[in-house]
């Protein structure tokens, strides 16, 4: 079974931070909260979300998974006003998603669990250097960047956190030095990322108000933050691109 | 060839960009023997290089699956491995139909008459030992995944998005949802325009999506009616009942129950009809496959088609530059990490 009210914007914020990435999504219950883990379909982005049962106002759920159609679901959850309260229930009878609203009901097919992509497993990567920053400024330097290219470096030169994007003309570079960020751990950190996949990623990590980066040389970088108030951690895990040239 | 059902399942037709970011697991023989078929000169010579060998297929996996990875689609190939004993007999009824399209064909050219000849020509594909192993090469070189199937692809393909690691199946035929493909999408790699046979016409061919369990409420049957169905008019395994369509035969199990009642009332039988049913609905298939994409192999490319078999370097150029342009070659797997 299944029955949970959590306000909309948590709501919101959790579809999110996984549509960003798969259309389609397997939400593991259990009474202690949901667990999500997709990759998406080029293998190249991968999340991983858990969000506690104390984000929700209610939460009663049993052992189980739910299929869900992440584009339909954030569909509706337009309807929801922001300060609102959301109810959700599972009708075992019908297999279908109940969804309450200030006197709106929905009734949301699901989907067959085994007919969503696999999840992953999670690489355990030990990565050299960490670096915290707010959401904001994560999210700035995306956009930064994408003026001049579609994809990105991002590396760690003692304690400097810096970032660059080389067009077919134009080239852009931001430093942010240790007193500008939250936090850094040095190390060798060199790593191309297509910018495609991070701006979906800022969509929601720039929402929050710590971001932590993890980064090696040539590697994936690992995305780390709070959602649902803190009571939800989102972790990211992107495949970097090989320099051409 | 396959079973013949368009007429009772709703198709929607749809553009390939809708497909983009899905894994769709293509019947890899069904689409080469569509290369075959309609890859052709106009008096219906099939493409060939220096020695005379056909190439058709060669193009069409190039040229056709670069359409694919360019509307961002992500195919895996699915080959057929051993056939089930008792499609012996279609089989053999394939070869003396072609033997005799080619014989017609070669007719008709000297005839002049055109559109004759590619008609026959057309009816005439067969399949040549290597032309999988080519058609394989390239897949490889382009760095696509291919699955090897342990008996029919189709089931192969089918499995493959019912445990969620494909979206769809593609095929041209309905077997795939006999074999329980909750998604098979038709026309894949025949997309664009058509020429109609005996006729100076071209239409526009679309992609389009069929959905099982729709198809299945919407006529109020089972999935196990569908098979039976599927036997009253006729599969890869069996003949079919005479002057019986799909329209009729969905009535007939309707009326009748199954496939079973069906005959008794009509008093034939089918052929190792248990056996077709079981084949059916358990298929011999396999987990052990990997799904991974490789990098773009270019020199390989252009060796095995220019060089080998004398296709166009700049055609072939063309395509690649479009296939790093949509395959985006830099970009890493988080494959290697794990």
């Amino acid at each position: 079974m299944f029955k949970a009210i959590i306000e909309s914007e948590k709501l919101k914020e959790t579809i999110e931070a996984v549509s960003s990435i798969v259309d389609e999504a397997k939400l593991n219950l259990t009474p202690d909260g949901l667990t999500i883990r997709a990759v998406d379909p080029a293998n190249v982005a991968m999340v991983s979300l858990t969000i506690k049962s104390n984000a929700f106002e209610e939460f009663t759920a049993t052992d189980g998974e739910l299929g869900v159609d992440l584009n339909r679901l954030s569909d509706i959850m337009g309807m929801a006003e922001k300060a609102e309260t959301v109810e959700l229930e599972l009708d075992e009878e019908s297999h279908k998603l109940v969804i309450r609203m200030s006197g709106l009901t929905y009734k949301i097919a699901l989907l067959d669990p085994a007919s969503i992509r696999k999840e992953p497993k999670i690489p355990q990567l030990e990565l050299p250097a960490s670096i915290t920053l707010s959401g904001n400024d994560m999210k700035r330097a995306v956009k930064a960047a994408e003026k001049v290219s579609d994809h990105i470096t991002m590396g760690v030169d003692g304690e400097t956190f810096y970032l660059e994007a080389e067009g077919d003309s134009d080239r852009m570079r931001l430093d942010m030095l240790k007193d500008q960020l939250i936090g850094i751990k040095s190390g060798d950190a060199h790593s191309l990322f297509s910018l495609d996949y991070l701006s979906d990623m800022v969509k929601s990590a720039g929402k929050a108000n710590e971001v932590t980066l993890e980064l090696g040389k040539d590697f994936p970088v690992k995305i780390n933050f709070q959602i649902a108030g803190g009571s939800g951690e989102v972790n990211y895990l992107l495949a970097p691109r090989i320099e051409s040239d | 060839m396959g079973v013949e059902l368009g007429d009772i399942f709703n198709r929607h037709e749809i553009e390939l960009r809708d497909l983009s970011g899905k894994v769709v697991a293509v019947d890899a023989y069904n689409t080469l023997y569509q290369f075959l078929s309609i890859i052709r000169q106009r008096d219906g010579t099939p493409l060939k290089n220096s020695r005379g060998e056909v190439t058709s297929h060669l193009s069409g996996f190039l040229y056709r699956t670069t359409n694919l990875i360019e509307a961002g689609i992500k195919p895996v190939f699915v080959f057929d491995g051993r056939p089930p004993h008792f499609k012996a007999r279609t089989l053999e009824a394939r070869h003396k139909t072609r033997d005799e399209a080619m014989h017609r064909w070669q007719e008709a050219v000297v005839a002049g008459e055109e559109e004759e000849a590619f008609v026959h020509a057309q009816a005439s594909s067969h399949l040549k030992e290597g032309m999988v192993e080519e058609a394989k090469t390239l897949l490889g070189y382009m760095g696509l995944p291919v699955v090897q199937a342990p008996s029919e692809g189709e089931a192969q393909a089918a499995h493959m998005v019912l445990s969620g690691d494909a979206d769809f199946a593609a095929s041209q035929d309905y077997d795939s949802l006999l074999f329980g493909a909750p998604r098979v999408v038709r026309n894949l790699t025949v997309t664009g325009k058509r020429k109609l046979p005996r006729k100076n016409i071209f239409i526009d061919v679309n992609p389009e999506i069929i959905d099982l369990a729709e198809g299945l409420d919407a006529n109020g049957i089972t999935r196990e009616q569908l098979i039976d169905i599927g036997l009253l008019v006729g599969t890869d395994y069996n003949p079919g009942l005479k002057r019986v369509g799909p329209k009729t035969a969905l009535k007939l199990v309707k009326q009748y129950g199954g496939v079973e009642a069906v005959l008794a009332e009509k008093g034939v039988g089918i052929e190792n009809l248990q056996e077709i049913k079981d084949l059916f609905l358990y298929p011999e298939v396999t987990s052990d496959y990997k799904i991974s994409w490789g990098p773009l192999k270019e020199s390989d490319i252009i060796d095995f088609l220019c060089m080998k078999h004398d296709f166009s370097q700049v055609r072939v150029q063309g395509a690649l530059n479009r296939l790093i342009e949509a395959s985006d070659a830099g970009q890493q797997t988080l494959d290697q990490w794990f």
